[in-house]
């Protein structure tokens, strides 16, 4: 699920960036370093909306180096258990398939996969009905419920399920 | 004593989950003889009527193996039902003192330096309530939960084994588990092909993809669910009604074995050696559990340990006090002098007066007094009137010292019945025999009732001169016990043609 939401940071700055352009220096190292990256406990920064405030700078000891704390706004995404998302499959495999769903990376197994669909190896290895009329392999879109997420430090990672109602494949790339 | 709701809850989850636990490996055989299914039932209800108890002693108590139980002990202290405590003491008779000390100070020189003190690991166990609660409804939560998720259509995280090392893994680690060679998730230590564990309550039924199947399935979950919930009904009940309830807390074993020490010095105020006593390091406990003549004072720090308090059972009876040990002024009873107890009767009775006295002892006192006094004026009247009077004297003499022994009915019938034996003396046998009841009335309470400060003082105060054993000599069976007591000088001694014979 994706939320707006004002976080803090503190940046470094190099003296060589002081100046009449220190502030845009700030905020473009600051997008630099944020966007993309993944707390376990906010999830994956998505993207920079604005800056709330720099605070005031605070010179290190030793070095020159400046430390300042900086307050933004910024969209993140964060899977949840119980979530129904949206997913591309990545890779197929005769344990399950992966997918991804943006920054994230979800697995289903071949235990939460309808009982029907058989794995079907070859150079294009996919998941099949009985009758061919659905098919799961790379490139598909597919929608499933998370059903766990494992959150590291940096990472987070979602088990999920297309096993349930109204789950399953949505497009087909080769239909 | 932990309340009885805990107790029964323990024994309703015992036989609930652990009705099937064995010490016997999988493969060994179950004999009928040497199965010993159910052990762990009889373990646990024996650790509700005990406190903090040593291992060894459960073992010899329920007459199992010492390592069968530790067995089961283990795998109880693994299912957090039970704490187990391992201390090095000293063998048995060692001083409580000496364990606690040891325990906590440098073991090794005890074990290096001293070839006599050998420290032996003794383990205690104790059942932990607060624990057993919460692990019962745990363990009842994870069952519901593990039904509820199979019947509705397996929103599980998948498990993998590793079939080499054995390693479980779980979906969520398949990302690194991925292998790019082949298909198979490979485990990290051995490189194995993991295999999925497959459904473990319901079996699957070889990829049909049939409703019905899936149908049979979830009835047969829900089936389950249903019997789960009626089977285990008394024990949710005990678990609700247990709720509310304070938990019992026995603290760690040091802990409950100073109060229990404490308690059971309390108890017993003369009987010092309790530590030494216990070789079995309860204190006083185990003093608590023989009940005997012991009354059990409600000491603050114990819990209810002295439930069953200040029951005075002279059911033991009282020593037999060597001579050397009788000083003057003692309260003795005939036993204590080593007089023969002639019937139960006498002794219930007896007894059933004595614990009327506990209560009446300080007014008793001042009556004693007096009677003395009374007593001795009238056996000195007696004594003139001996050799003509005897049977109606003694008839009267029993009456009356009767009224003036009050509780002590039975004892002018012992003296009757002893007088019987002999003509010559019984009036002089009375003298002595009515001082010492009279006397010696609270002499029993001062060994017993350490909380009777009263009896204390009477012992004290009553420093009366037993007159003398005038009549000693007469009768064989009458010993003189106290060696103070002196001769009086009266002149219808010097007229007795009796010996005198100072025992």
């Amino acid at each position: 699920m994706f939320f707006h939401i004002v976080l803090e940071r503190n940046m470094q700055l190099h003296p060589r960036h002081f100046g009449r352009n220190l502030r845009d220096n700030l905020v473009s190292k600051l997008m630099k370093d944020v966007e993309g990256t993944c707390s376990g406990k906010h999830g994956f920064v998505v993207a920079i909306t604005g800056i709330e405030n720099v605070g005031k700078g605070l010179i290190r000891d030793g070095t020159g180096f400046v430390t300042f704390p900086v307050k933004y706004q910024c969209v993140v995404f964060r899977p949840f258990k119980g979530e129904i998302l949206e997913a591309v499959v990545t890779m197929v495999n005769k344990m399950g398939f992966f997918a991804e769903a943006g920054p994230v990376q979800i697995f289903v197994s071949n235990h939460l996969i309808p009982d029907d669909m058989e794995f079907q190896s070859g150079d294009m290895p996919n998941y099949t009905t009985s009758d061919g009329s659905i098919k799961i392999q790379k490139d598909s879109e597919v929608r499933l419920k998370i059903i766990g997420t494992r959150v590291d430090a940096t990472e987070i990672f979602c088990i999920g399920t297309i096993k349930d109602d109204f789950l399953g494949v949505i497009n087909d790339p080769t239909a | 004593m932990s309340i009885e709701p805990f107790n029964r809850l323990v024994k309703l989850a015992a036989r609930a989950f652990y009705d099937d636990y064995t010490t016997k490996g999988d493969n060994q055989q179950k004999i009928g003889r040497s199965d010993n299914r159910g052990m762990a039932v009889v373990i646990l209800d024996a650790l509700t009527r005990r406190q903090w108890v040593r291992e060894e002693d459960l073992a010899k108590d329920l007459k199992i193996h010492t390592k069968q139980l530790r067995r089961t002990l283990r795998f109880f202290e693994e299912e957090k039902l039970v704490t187990r405590d391992h201390r090095k003491e000293t063998a048995k008779g060692a001083k409580l003192y000496t364990a606690a000390v040891a325990a906590t100070t440098e073991v090794h020189h005890g074990k290096e330096g001293d070839d006599k003190v050998k420290l032996h690991t003794h383990s205690y166990c104790c059942l932990d309530y607060a624990q057993i609660y919460d692990v019962v409804r745990y363990r009842l939560q994870r069952m519901r939960k593990k039904l509820r998720d199979e019947s509705e259509g397996k929103n599980t995280i998948q498990e993998y084994v590793c079939p080499n090392c054995g390693r479980r893994y779980n979906a969520l680690d398949a990302l690194r588990l991925v292998s790019m060679e082949d298909e198979f998730f490979h485990c990290e230590n051995c490189n194995g092909e993991l295999v999925a564990e497959s459904d473990k309550l319901s079996v699957p039924e070889g990829g049909d993809a049939d409703d019905n199947a899936r149908r049979r399935r979830r009835e047969k979950i829900k089936d389950m669910l249903q019997k789960m919930d009626t089977q285990l009904k008394p024990l949710i009940e005990q678990l609700n009604l247990v709720k509310d309830i304070p938990i019992p807390e026995f603290g760690n074993l040091l802990a409950w074995e100073a109060r229990a020490s404490a308690a059971g010095r309390a108890g017993n105020g003369s009987n010092s050696n309790d530590p030494s006593k216990s070789s079995q390091g309860y204190g006083g406990v185990p003093l608590l559990y023989l009940g005997e003549t012991k009354v059990e004072v409600a000491f603050s720090g114990v819990d209810g340990k002295e439930e069953d308090a200040k029951s005075v059972s002279a059911g033991v009876g009282l020593k037999v006090l060597p001579p050397w040990m009788i000083k003057q002024g003692m309260n003795l009873t005939e036993e204590q002098r080593g007089e023969v107890k002639q019937e139960s009767k006498m002794d219930g009775s007896s007894s059933s007066g004595f614990s009327d006295d506990k209560k009446t002892v300080s007014e008793d006192d001042e009556k004693k007094s007096l009677q003395d006094e009374y007593a001795r004026a009238y056996y000195a009247a007696i004594l003139e009137q001996q050799a003509a009077l005897e049977a109606a004297n003694k008839q009267q003499e029993v009456l009356e010292t009767s009224d003036l022994n009050g509780p002590y009915e039975s004892s002018p019938q012992r003296q009757v019945g002893m007088k019987f034996k002999r003509e010559d003396n019984e009036g002089d046998d009375d003298v002595d025999w009515e001082e010492a009841p009279l006397g010696g009335e609270s002499s029993n309470w001062v060994f017993v009732l350490a909380k009777k400060t009263v009896a204390l003082s009477v012992l004290v105060l009553s420093e009366k001169e037993v007159p003398l054993l005038a009549s000693n000599e007469t009768s064989e069976s009458y010993r003189v016990h106290d060696l103070n007591e002196e001769a009086k000088a009266t002149p219808e001694d010097e007229d007795d043609d009796i010996d005198w014979e100072e025992g």
